[in-house]
């Protein structure tokens, strides 16, 4: 009667389990097992290892990660970007509900049609670089998608650009929710806007912050296709400057007829995903706490 | 005209179904009537791709399948992205489509080496197959796997008003590396971009090595060579085009933008009189043409190589096979020669304004002189097949579009192209040991 009881929840959503299930488990599963064999069209003979120690001796596939790993220069700016424009507009300046809308835009377009548009702009002959030539920054007038050197930096300040929206929704929930009476009472103790900042506000906003950075990292590392794919030309260039781990994962798969490799990358990524969950809990958790205190 | 036609193409849809008859008779004699059903309505899929390239083939495809009578065809117009994923997924699960459009070269034979595909040869009829011309790409081991559909004449064009403006004769391009030298430096000094295009989506760089290194080849087969580690990209004769487009950017001949434009706005800059010369396709022709009152000229890219190659107009053609999932191929055969009936040509050309790919095709219908001219030279004269047709996925992805990037830019020397081509076909021989015996096998069949 006892253990009865105590199965029937799990009973109830057994049927949810059994489609997450399907619907997640089964093609991981298969992931896992296409990344041990030599798939041709639907299936192949196993392998062993030798899809990993292929990707792995591959110049390529390090460039990428290289790539992945620059991306979360990122992250420091888009928290520092989202930090003060949130606060500013916690402290109310005039029109800062329209400011707000205006600020979060980017993060509701899709990424497609923010990176055409930008695209445009950032083309050598585009209207950033007449503007620099206007204001006579001949020297700034950078070859911003076609040039090897630049082109990553391009795509990092377009995500730099969208994703700190993000951050400022984030930032300003937490802001908006935070007790008034303590940055009153700094104030009437003296405390200037930077000591309130970094004494009153910062501290009690830490675990947002780490919920931030978190998610940031998990998208630098496996949700920036369609940043790198859109300004890459498709192609992850100019040259393989722009090669992230998702372009290696989808070239394998859908251009060179590899999907023992591309599983192979994707279950790597996959795993230093799931590391990486563990601490985004752990600050939702801790942020969920701030906000109950 | 059916009576052309039956005499043109010896297996036509009505001897096809006079033949189902009688095989349904003797069924019926053997108790099997559902085989008489089967035969008489035969039903019929097809996968095709293009409409996204040429404008108006959802037309031709759907008044094609509303006007045949031979059998129900039921059509897919598939995305660009998984033509080829797509087809090899669903004939791994045994339910592929009785016939799919096929792009050129390895794009198809790969399925070819899958065994999802089967030989139109002894399906059409060998006059057909000649006159739509599949290209030698889709030939394998002594069989031909696809029926020529439409044509992409690769060409070269220049901007003929502003060849007069630099003072060149606009009715004598350049055929050799020197004339082409000299006339960017005379388009230079006056002040016009000579050479170049769109190079950020990586497409044209897959289109120069098409139309530049067969410069240095003496068979079409050469270029496999390349793949299965007979001949090596080292070698300075087959990275010298890359050589020749590094000395095309020291010299200053390409457009400025070049490495932050994509392809098609690269040619816009030709056809807007906005730069001299540069790649593009046949298809376009008629609409750039029209669009500059005829100061478009096609020509070969002009020759610095010494292989049997060098100067003959490259001709690609996209065409449509026969899966070997397929119930009932000579079905799926019929149409595709239906397709190519005189009636059904002329309808292409009315839905597209586009050439369909079949020598019998009357060109005199084509009032623009420029791409009647065009496609009796690209076409219906000598030509050689797109090589870049032949280059494994992963080369294509990991060395063509990078090394044709670079050196646009200025980060890799020819040389160092070339250096980077040989490791990449490599890393490719290590990844697809399966791949490399089929490569070696479709060598010798194309040399």
């Amino acid at each position: 009667m006892h253990t009865s009881r105590r199965l029937t929840p799990f009973l109830f959503v057994l049927p949810l389990l059994a489609l997450l299930a399907f619907v997640f488990g089964y093609p991981l599963v298969r992931i896992f097992e296409f990344s041990f064999k030599m798939v041709r069209g639907i299936d192949g003979p196993w392998i062993g290892v030798r899809n990993y120690e292929l990707v792995l001796g591959q110049p390529l596939f390090w460039e990428s990660v290289t790539h992945n790993l620059m991306l979360l220069l990122a992250i420091p700016v888009m928290v520092v970007v989202a930090l003060l424009i949130s606060i500013v507009l916690y402290e109310r300046v005039q029109g800062w509900k329209i400011y707000r809308v205006v600020l979060f835009l980017p993060f509701v377009l899709a990424v497609p049609i923010i990176a055409v548009v930008l695209k445009k702009m950032f083309q050598f002959s585009g209207p950033v670089n007449q503007v620099l030539h206007w204001l006579s920054l001949d020297f700034l007038a950078l070859d911003w998608i076609g040039s090897t050197d630049v082109a990553l930096w391009t795509v990092i300040l377009v995500i730099i650009w969208r994703e700190s929206a993000l951050g400022i929704i984030l930032f300003l929930a937490r802001l908006l929710s935070l007790d008034e009476s303590l940055l009153e009472a700094a104030r009437i103790e003296g405390a200037n806007w930077w000591q309130r900042v970094w004494y009153v506000i910062l501290p009690q906003m830490k675990g947002v912050i780490e919920f931030f950075v978190v998610v940031s990292i998990i998208t630098m590392l496996a949700a920036v296709f369609a940043y790198i794919y859109m300004i890459g030309g498709g192609r992850g260039g100019p040259g393989t400057s722009t090669w992230v781990l998702e372009l290696y994962i989808f070239n394998a798969l859908i251009r060179t007829s590899l999907p023992g490799i591309a599983s192979a990358v994707a279950v790597m990524v996959f795993v230093v995903s799931i590391l990486l969950i563990f601490p985004l809990f752990a600050a939702r958790r801790r942020a969920r706490e701030e906000e109950m205190d | 005209m059916t009576r052309d036609k039956a005499r043109r193409y010896p297996i036509t849809r009505r001897g096809l179904l006079q033949g189902s008859a009688a095989l349904g008779a003797g069924a019926a004699l053997g108790g099997l009537m559902p085989s008489l059903s089967r035969a008489q309505d035969a039903s019929l899929t097809m996968w095709w791709w293009g409409e996204q390239e040429l404008p108006g083939l959802k037309a031709f495809v759907d008044d094609s399948v509303a006007n045949y009578t031979g059998a129900t065809v039921n059509t897919m117009l598939q995305d660009t992205a998984v033509v080829i994923s797509q087809f090899q997924t669903a004939a791994a699960a045994g339910e592929a489509p009785d016939m799919q459009y096929f792009w050129n070269g390895i794009y198809h034979m790969e399925s070819v080496w899958f065994g999802y595909a089967q030989p139109v040869n002894g399906l059409v009829s060998d006059d057909l197959l000649t006159a739509t011309n599949p290209t030698l790409l889709s030939n394998y081991d002594g069989n031909v796997y696809r029926v020529g559909w439409y044509p992409i004449p690769m060409v070269w064009y220049y901007n003929k008003e502003l060849f007069n403006k630099a003072g060149l004769n606009a009715d004598s391009p350049p055929l050799t590396w020197d004339e082409l030298l000299d006339a960017c430096d005379k388009l230079k000094s006056a002040g016009i971009a000579p050479i170049g295009g769109g190079i950020q989506d990586g497409y044209w760089g897959e289109w120069y090595l098409g139309h530049a290194l067969p410069q240095n080849l003496d068979s079409t087969g050469e270029a496999l060579d390349l793949f299965i580690g007979d001949r090596s990209f080292r070698e300075p004769k087959y990275h010298e085009h890359w050589t020749r487009l590094q000395e095309l950017r020291d010299l200053g001949f390409l457009n400025k933008d070049m490495s932050s434009l994509e392809l098609y706005p690269g040619i816009d800059l030709i056809v807007a009189g906005e730069l001299a010369m540069g790649e593009s396709i046949g298809t376009r022709l008629p609409a750039d043409s029209a669009a500059t009152g005829g100061q478009i000229g096609c020509m070969v890219m002009p020759v610095y190589g010494s292989g049997k190659m060098a100067g003959i107009p490259i001709l690609d053609v996209q065409g449509i096979g026969i899966s070997t999932d397929s119930e009932n191929p000579q079905a799926a055969a019929a149409f595709l020669e239906y397709l190519h009936t005189p009636e059904r040509l002329q309808a292409f050309w009315d839905a597209t304004g586009w050439i369909p790919s079949n020598t019998n095709f009357d060109d005199s219908i084509i009032a623009d002189e420029t791409v009647r001219t065009m496609w009796q030279n690209w076409g219906l004269s000598a030509n050689i097949p797109y090589v870049a047709n032949l280059t494994p996925g992963q080369f294509y992805e990991q060395a063509l579009i990078p090394a044709g990037q670079q050196v646009v830019e200025g980060t890799l020397t020819g040389e160092e192209a070339g250096d980077l081509a040989a490791r990449v076909v490599e890393e490719w021989r290590s990844f697809n040991p399966d791949l490399v015996e089929k490569y070696q096998k479709w060598a010798t069949d194309l040399t």
